[in-house]
C-alpha cells in the first residue's frame, strides 16, 4: 500500500486540517480582541509542495532533521471579509464556513482511511 | 492530530470564558443604570468597561484570548433635577449613572453571538475527535 502514500498522504491532510480547525478556533476566540489580525493556514497543496527528503543518519553525531511538521503550515494573515473599526479583521461568517469545510474534508478523510483499512483487512484475511 | 484538537478546544474555552466575563460586566452595569452616590453631590455608579487581548500560550504555541483591563468610562453623568433624593447637591440637582442600556444591550447580543461562535468551534473540534475515534472502533 505504501507505493500510493495513501495513508501518509491521509495523515498528512488530516494533521492539516486539525491545524486549519485550531487557527479557525483562535480566530473565533480573538473574535473580540482589538487589533487581532486573522489567520489562516496555507494551502495543502504548499504543504505538499515543500515535502522534502529526510537524510539518512549514518554516524551517531548526525543530528536528524525535524520532519515535517504541520506547523511548519502554519500561519499566514488570511484574506478577511471585513476590518473593523479596531483592525480587527475576523469575520464570524467566513470562520463559520471555513469550520464546515474542514469538517467536510475532515470526515471525507477519516472515512476514505477507515474503507480503505477495511479493504486491506479483507486482502490479509 | 488530537494535540491540535485540544488545543482548538483550549483556545475557544478562554474565548468562552472571555465572552462570560464580558457578560458579567455588562450585567453589572445594567443593574447599577439608576445607582447614584450616598452623600449630597457624590459621583454616581461609573460605567466598567471590558477590552480583550490576545496572549500567547507558550505549550500550544496557539492565541487565547484574556481579559487585558477592566476599564471605566469616562463620559460625563447625566443630571437630574431631584431634590428629595440624598444625592441631590445644594441646588437640588442628582448625578445619575453613565449607562446607556441601549449601548449595553448591544454588547450584550455581541457577546452573545461570540459565545455561540466559540460553542460552535468546540463542537466542530468534538466531531472531529469523535472521527478520529470512530475509525479506531470500525477497523
Amino acid at each position: 500500500m505504501e507505493p500510493v502514500h495513501l495513508f501518509s498522504l491521509a495523515s498528512d491532510q488530516a494533521k492539516w486540517l486539525s491545524l486549519r480547525q485550531t487557527a479557525i478556533a483562535q480566530n473565533v476566540a480573538n473574535a473580540n480582541t482589538p487589533g487581532y489580525a486573522a489567520v489562516d493556514v496555507t494551502p495543502f497543496q504548499d504543504v505538499l509542495d515543500r515535502t522534502t527528503l529526510t537524510l539518512a543518519s549514518t554516524q551517531p553525531g548526525h543530528i536528524p532533521l525535524p520532519e515535517m511538521d504541520a506547523r511548519a503550515a502554519k500561519v499566514r494573515k488570511s484574506a478577511s471579509w471585513e476590518i473593523t473599526h479596531s483592525k480587527n479583521s475576523v469575520s464570524l461568517e467566513q470562520e463559520m464556513i471555513k469550520a464546515g469545510e474542514v469538517n467536510s474534508a475532515f470526515s471525507l478523510n477519516r472515512n476514505l482511511v477507515s474503507t480503505f483499512g477495511r479493504m486491506l483487512t479483507a486482502a490479509v484475511r | 492530530m488530537i494535540d491540535e484538537l485540544s488545543a482548538a478546544m483550549k483556545i475557544s474555552g478562554s474565548g468562552l470564558h472571555a465572552q462570560s466575563s464580558r457578560m458579567r460586566i455588562v450585567s453589572e452595569n445594567l443593574a447599577n443604570a439608576q445607582s447614584t452616590g450616598r452623600t449630597p453631590g457624590a459621583d454616581p455608579y461609573r460605567r466598567k468597561t471590558v477590552t480583550f487581548k490576545s496572549e500567547l500560550d507558550r505549550a500550544t504555541g496557539a492565541s487565547l484570548v484574556s481579559i487585558k483591563s477592566i476599564g471605566v468610562d469616562r463620559s460625563p453623568f447625566a443630571v437630574r433635577h431631584e431634590p428629595g433624593n440624598p444625592a441631590a447637591d445644594a441646588n437640588g440637582y442628582v448625578k445619575m449613572p453613565n449607562v446607556n442600556p441601549l449601548l449595553e444591550m448591544a454588547d450584550m447580543r455581541e457577546a452573545n453571538r461570540s459565545y455561540t461562535a466559540n460553542i460552535q468551534a468546540i463542537t466542530q473540534a468534538r466531531a472531529m475527535i469523535a472521527m478520529n475515534i470512530d475509525m479506531l472502533r470500525n477497523s
